[in-house]
């Protein structure tokens, strides 16, 4: 179900930018860990079933590597635990890897989410008049990963009913799994210079080009993207004044209990589960009027 | 199968191999608590880390280093000091005893990980390299002069002067005249 994604195009370009952006440049932990579980709930309402254990290995996966890296590289910050090698590894650097990798898999997660609702048709439908070029390399872009994970397993699968390397070794897995990049290396630099020549061909950017997709500006996009507005420019505000500023070295600092930085964090909360809570309400009334049927 | 267990085996092998390569010390294992004493005949040197050139640029600081803490108000994090010279020690490695002993914080970039070939201070007591501005960082200076050369590859002799200082404007405030790379 994807009602969140039922909304106008420009709203919801607005509305991931905002939240991207955020997770992005503003390091303060109560926003990053809000941004996490906000991803972390839209994208488990956005996925199959099948696919969630996969996903969660690979997040918990991500997830430990960053959090590990940091206090190995960046040896900053007051309380030294233990040294390695002549350099302090600190509790500070330690609390900093985890911020990074709640920010970095919180990012990844809404970029999930952004490839699912956005998806590239609607791009083109914002940005294909006003800048073809550019916006049909971004489109290909983004629609990069997730095209080449589907293509992955096909050739993965092919392989197999060929019969290569259908042993149970690990070194045999991986000799496939080299072999099926090498295939996916060609076909993504073909399906490029193919799509690109495609697009010309059926008159991509001339003057007068109609769209695949048509959208209509209604008054409850007009809502949500106030709505959007309000409280991204609620947080930036509390950013750039300097409210919600929070350092992890040399000390960590306390976090920003006042009264406007609580506004700011209620905000940004409501902002990052806002699809959230668009699909759980869209789903009660989709069960409702079943149950009268 | 037999691919399997060679490939576990070479893994092993690399863990054991980056294991042995690493050394762990506790906390009070790394911090000294007893330097060499000076005897009459001991050679010795002198060194000092000092901080002033970031009170005349306090608003280049970093937000997060505005302390007293971290900067100190006459701006000495290490007064000049007296230590035994052992022989064949480097700057580096009187640097890394007096900070040991006075429990002073030091990050820095091993001999082998640059193009210098020589260790590379990044941090002392908190403040490191572009903590103040994008020319800022640590630079060392002996007997009055900078010598334009890693300080894990100058060789001491006795009764010399170590200064480490820390510059806001690659050298120039510190009165350091060649205008090279900012080494130290």
């Amino acid at each position: 179900m994807k009602a969140f994604a039922n909304y106008h195009p420009a709203v919801l370009l607005v509305y991931f930018i905002s939240v991207l952006g955020t997770v992005i440049f503003v390091s303060n932990p109560v926003l990053q860990i809000t941004a996490l579980l906000g991803g972390i709930l839209f994208s488990l309402m956005l996925q199959k079933r099948s696919e969630i254990p996969g996903n969660i290995g690979f997040y918990t996966a991500l997830f430990l590597m960053a959090a590990i890296l940091n206090p190995m590289f960046s040896h900053n910050g007051v309380t030294p635990l233990f040294f390695l090698n002549g350099n302090p590894v600190t509790y500070e650097a330690i609390i900093r890897g985890i911020a990074i990798a709640v920010m970095i898999v919180g990012f990844l997660l809404w970029c999930k989410c952004y490839s699912e609702i956005m998806t590239s048709d609607k791009f083109l439908y914002l940005f294909g008049k006003a800048i073809p070029r550019f916006s049909l390399i971004l489109a290909m872009i983004l629609r990069f990963v997730p095209m080449f994970k589907r293509r992955w397993h096909s050739v993965k699968r092919a392989q197999k009913a060929m019969g290569f390397y259908s042993t149970k070794s690990y070194v045999d897995r991986i000799r496939n799994g080299i072999r099926v990049f090498s295939a996916m290396i060609a076909w993504t630099f073909e399906n490029t210079l193919e799509t690109s020549l495609s697009m010309k061909a059926r008159g991509y950017g001339i003057k007068g080009r109609t769209n695949f997709t048509l959208f209509r500006f209604y008054a409850h996009d007009a809502g949500i993207l106030n709505v959007c507005v309000l409280l991204a420019a609620l947080t930036a505000v509390g950013s750039v004044v300097g409210e919600i500023t929070f350092y992890y070295y040399p000390r960590i600092t306390q976090l920003s209990l006042s009264p406007f930085a609580i506004c700011v964090y209620v905000a940004f909360g409501a902002l990052s589960f806002l699809p959230f809570f668009i699909e759980v309400k869209e789903a009660l009334v989709w069960k409702y009027c079943v149950s009268k049927i | 199968m037999k691919k399997d267990i060679l490939a576990i085996l070479c893994i092993i092998l690399l863990v054991v191999v980056v294991i042995n390569g690493t050394n762990i010390q506790s906390v009070d294992e790394y911090y000294l608590t007893h330097i060499d004493d000076i005897t009459p005949d001991s050679e010795t040197v002198t060194i000092s880390i000092r901080c002033n050139t970031i009170l005349d640029n306090y608003d280049d600081l970093d937000p997060a280093l505005r302390s007293e803490e971290f900067v100190p108000a006459d701006g000495v994090i290490l007064p000049p000091t007296k230590y035994v010279l052992r022989p064949g020690d480097t700057v580096f490695d009187i640097l890394d005893r007096a900070v040991r002993y006075n429990k002073i914080q030091m990050e820095y970039q091993g001999a082998d990980k640059n193009s210098f070939g020589s260790v590379y201070i990044q941090g002392i007591h908190y403040l490191y390299e572009f903590s103040c501005g994008p020319y800022s960082g640590w630079m060392y200076r002996v007997d009055g002069e900078f010598p334009n050369y890693g300080c894990s590859k100058y060789e001491l002799k006795d009764g010399q002067v170590i200064e480490w200082i820390y510059t806001c404007n690659l050298g120039e405030d510190v009165g350091c005249i060649w205008m090279g790379d900012e080494e130290s």
